[in-house]
């Protein structure tokens, strides 16, 4: 039973991953690999200022989301000029500095030793500590991103983005700032995807950096692609899809040694297969550029 | 895992010593990016997009001269030929497989990105059930010290690293130039539209590119493998280095500017890891690539960022 | 005198060594339609693109309302008061008409985050307000049956038609038009002609890039050729056509 609660608990983290992963790469047209980056930073803000200066979680929340936000605006920013698939590949570059600097600077991360015995966080008042009440607090964070993001996709300026996303050039002769949107969802996207840092961080009580490698990214970016790129319900289906399909093979028998490369084996064979066969996913309607049928 | 790249060793020594261990080290890691920055710009050229599952066959090379020399007992040469050949089978196959039909339907580099990152994923994962993710090496001959150039320390792998590069890069100007693979090549690269009209097969290029390329990836990774060992995921950082002296190269017109992308990267990487700690040398490759394309946005980008502004 | 919108002074633009534009010159007055023509590679949509913002000008000036507006960025342009529309269409594809239109107006403060999560009642009143309006566009061109259809799914023609009404949407005082009845059939053409021809007396001034001879002098109060990235010469379109150089320049 504790372990259903842990699937689900690790459902809602990756929905949040997902949602907030979708505005830029399924909205703003600009897939990144740099979200797994985001989320540990997310974590390791939430681990150090637990440990070190035993502040609340309201504030490390705080401080997380407002420090990857202000990150992923100043990286954006500087990556304006680059485009479609020269972005990705710049993120994923990001991606790899991040870690690197987290797996290696041993005095102030941890290293490869991670951070643990991170406290149970209180929530105004309410002590988290069952897995029951973790779930709780990861659904009312999943809910409000979903909301969020639905919010922003109906809106006028989730018009633009899918505007941008299409035809930057239209886009900008119809007096849209393309830069200031890419900028703003990019910033919105990483504060998102670091508080779900902290949510695991604290969920977890141990951080360690190989939990946000580039393969954490491709994961994420796998979530968003097979449930659908610029649907609402997409990260959810993903989510749902990869993050549960992979516990029937343990329910299969098969042991534990290979069931984390059988799980990854199957996102990236998804991966091949959706962009080979519905790159907008089973739900979406952006397709990446898509195939010429697609387009 | 993740093995750093040449760390800087611990060997006694005076500082100017140190200077030139530097230097040596900056020198030696230049070799291994030139060789995936030289793999991978072929096929970036050629198939006009990010192959990032190169990563993987980085690592495939290395993987596969350890089965064959540690697990059946090949020589390390014979393994070493046999494990580049079957690194190029496997860059040949994907793309038979994968990329040539995603380009029949008129796929975007974006997709072909995606479905890279997917076989990459695919790859390294059949690589760590195959043998684990702890850091495997191949010894050979004794633990040595090294030789001593210019008051610096260099092991016998890493001299024949650069050997190998230098080789290398004196063949393909050759190639490139009087072959007639190589011309073909080089036509489909500057303009694959135009080399498509002119009757050139350019799915037949972009096999032979995908292979050569390919082959290339896996000997960086037994390059790489034979100076510090191998982990499954080592692929992704030499991948990244090499596409950054590719860009710092200005994108593979000759090898060049590879060869000063790459000496300069591994250069300024390694001070920089001097000077202010090893967990900032990927940092440093960061920096400069952002500088870079923050100064000439253009450079090798020119082919991709022309959209119409009809 | 009439006042000038649109002046532009010197204009000079060359591509890797070709020379797209040449000190090219000419001023737009107020609440007329002028009309572009000339060869292919005479520089008409380069001229357009160097004032939409889309590519700097190697040197010269484009003064719009007294304000020049080289080195502004595109959307500055757009929102100052030109509007455009584009040689090879361009419109959203995966949004419906309706969306499209909706996307031109200015000033919506559902654009602004702010809005959308912290005043969302100003950002929908002025959406619904849009909203009818866009539709209101769209029944006077007889679109509004297709307006929840996407972009993608009308014909060439209605496209093409979307596309100006979009540029009407802006709200702009200058529209600058590139071939807005370039392959359609003539009903088409006719409903297109009659929206524009009906600009002027909205106070919006015109200028036309077109190859359809007919259309021009139908249209325009004053015709300029082009040739060569230079202005070869001006005037109304009965002037130009007699003109020696025109007449050479369509005959090669």
């Amino acid at each position: 039973m504790e372990y259903a609660l842990h699937i689900l608990m690790m459902v809602c983290i990756y929905v949040a991953l997902g949602a907030s992963l979708n505005l830029v790469a399924g909205y703003a047209g600009s897939p990144s690999l740099a979200h797994a980056a985001f989320y540990g930073l997310g974590a390791y803000v939430a681990g150090l200022m637990s440990l070190r200066l035993g502040s609340p979680f309201m504030l490390n929340l705080l401080c997380a989301v407002g420090f990857s936000a202000v990150l992923g605006a100043i990286v954006r920013a500087l990556t304006m000029r680059i485009r479609g698939d020269h972005f990705i590949v710049v993120t994923l570059a990001f991606q790899v500095v991040v870690f690197s600097i987290l797996y290696n600077w041993v005095s102030f991360t941890g290293g490869p030793m991670g951070l643990s015995a991170i406290p149970e966080p209180t929530v105004f008042g309410w002590l988290v500590s069952s897995h029951a009440d973790f779930l709780l607090l990861g659904l009312v964070y999943c809910v409000l991103t979903l909301w969020v993001c639905r919010r922003i996709a109906n809106s006028p300026f989730g018009r633009v983005l899918k505007a941008i996303r299409e035809d930057e050039v239209l886009a900008s002769a119809a007096g849209k700032d393309v830069a200031m949107h890419h900028v703003l969802i990019f910033m919105i996207s990483a504060g998102i995807a670091a508080g779900a840092g902290v949510l695991f961080a604290h969920y977890m009580c141990f951080v360690d950096a190989t939990s946000f490698t580039e393969m954490e990214s491709i994961f994420i970016i796998s979530i968003v692609i097979i449930g659908g790129g610029g649907s609402s319900w997409g990260p959810v289906v993903g989510a749902l899809v990869l993050v549960g399909l992979p516990e029937l093979f343990r329910f299969l028998g098969m042991p534990t040694s290979v069931a984390a490369n059988v799980r990854q084996m199957l996102y990236g064979g998804l991966l091949i297969v959706f962009m080979l066969w519905r790159p907008q996913g089973l739900l979406g309607e952006y397709a990446f550029g898509g195939t010429r049928d697609s387009r | 895992m993740v093995p750093e790249s040449c760390p800087v060793p611990t060997l006694p020594g005076v500082v100017g010593e140190r200077m030139q261990q530097i230097v040596v080290n900056g020198i030696v890691a230049a070799a291994v990016y030139v060789v995936a920055g030289f793999g991978f710009g072929l096929i970036y050229r050629t198939a006009t997009f990010f192959h990032i599952a190169q990563a993987a066959i980085i690592a495939v090379g290395a993987y596969g001269t350890y089965w064959l020399c540690v697990g059946i007992g090949f020589p390390l040469p014979v393994a070493v030929l046999l494990s580049v050949v079957f690194s190029a089978i496997v860059g040949a196959c994907a793309d038979q497989a994968i990329f040539r039909p995603l380009r029949r339907r008129g796929a975007s580099p974006l997709v072909l990105l995606l479905a890279s990152l997917g076989l990459y994923v695919v790859l390294t994962n059949l690589l760590s059930m195959a043998f684990g993710d702890s850091i495997k090496t191949i010894a050979w001959g004794r633990v040595e010290e090294g030789w001593r150039v210019f008051g610096a320390r260099i092991t016998t792998v890493q001299a024949m690293t650069i050997a190998i590069i230098a080789l290398l890069a004196v063949l393909s100007a050759i190639a490139f130039r009087s072959t007639k693979i190589g011309i073909t090549l080089r036509a489909v690269a500057d303009d694959p539209e135009l080399a498509g009209i002119s009757g050139i097969e350019v799915d037949r290029v972009v096999l032979v590119a995908s292979a050569v390329g390919s082959g290339l990836s896996g000997l960086a990774g037994i390059l790489l493998a034979l100076d510090l060992g191998m982990t499954p995921m080592m692929g992704l950082n030499v991948l990244l280095m090499g596409v950054v002296a590719f860009i710092i190269g200005g994108g593979l017109k000759d090898m060049t500017g590879l060869v000063a992308g790459g000496l300069f990267l591994g250069l300024s990487q390694h001070l920089a890891g001097w000077l202010i700690g090893p967990q900032w040398q990927y940092a440093m490759a960061f920096v400069v690539l952002i500088v870079l394309l923050l100064l000439r946005p253009k450079g090798m980008w020119l082919s991709q960022s022309h959209g119409s502004l009809a | 005198m009439m006042d000038c919108v649109l002046e532009i002074r010197g204009m000079s633009k060359a591509f890797d060594g070709v020379k797209a534009l040449a000190s090219f010159s000419c001023s737009v007055r107020e609440k007329e339609i002028l009309g572009l023509i000339g060869p292919n590679g005479a520089g008409k949509t380069t001229c357009f693109n160097v004032v939409s913002g889309l590519i700097p000008p190697d040197s010269g000036q484009v003064m719009f309302r007294g304000q020049d507006l080289v080195g502004l960025p595109p959307h500055q342009i757009a929102r100052s008061g030109i509007a455009r529309t584009f040689q090879i269409l361009r419109l959203v594809r995966r949004l419906s008409v309706l969306e499209n239109v909706l996307l031109a107006f200015q000033d919506q403060p559902g654009e602004r985050l702010r809005n959308v999560f912290f005043r969302p009642t100003i950002g929908a009143k002025k959406e619904a307000e849009n909203r009818e309006m866009a539709v209101c566009l769209l029944d006077e061109v007889g679109l509004a049956e297709n307006q929840s259809m996407l972009a993608d799914e009308l014909s060439y023609g209605q496209q093409k038609l979307l596309s100006l009404i979009c540029c009407l949407s802006m709200g702009a005082e200058l529209l600058l038009l590139d071939e807005p009845v370039a392959g359609i059939a003539p009903e088409m053409t006719e409903k297109i002609i009659g929206l524009i021809r009906g600009l002027p007396a909205k106070r919006k001034s015109v200028v036309l890039i077109e190859h359809n001879l007919d259309a021009v002098t139908r249209i325009c109060d004053r015709v300029i050729f082009m040739d060569a990235g230079t202005n070869v010469c001006e005037g109304t379109a009965e002037e130009v056509r007699r003109d020696p150089r025109v007449i050479e320049a369509y005959l090669d």
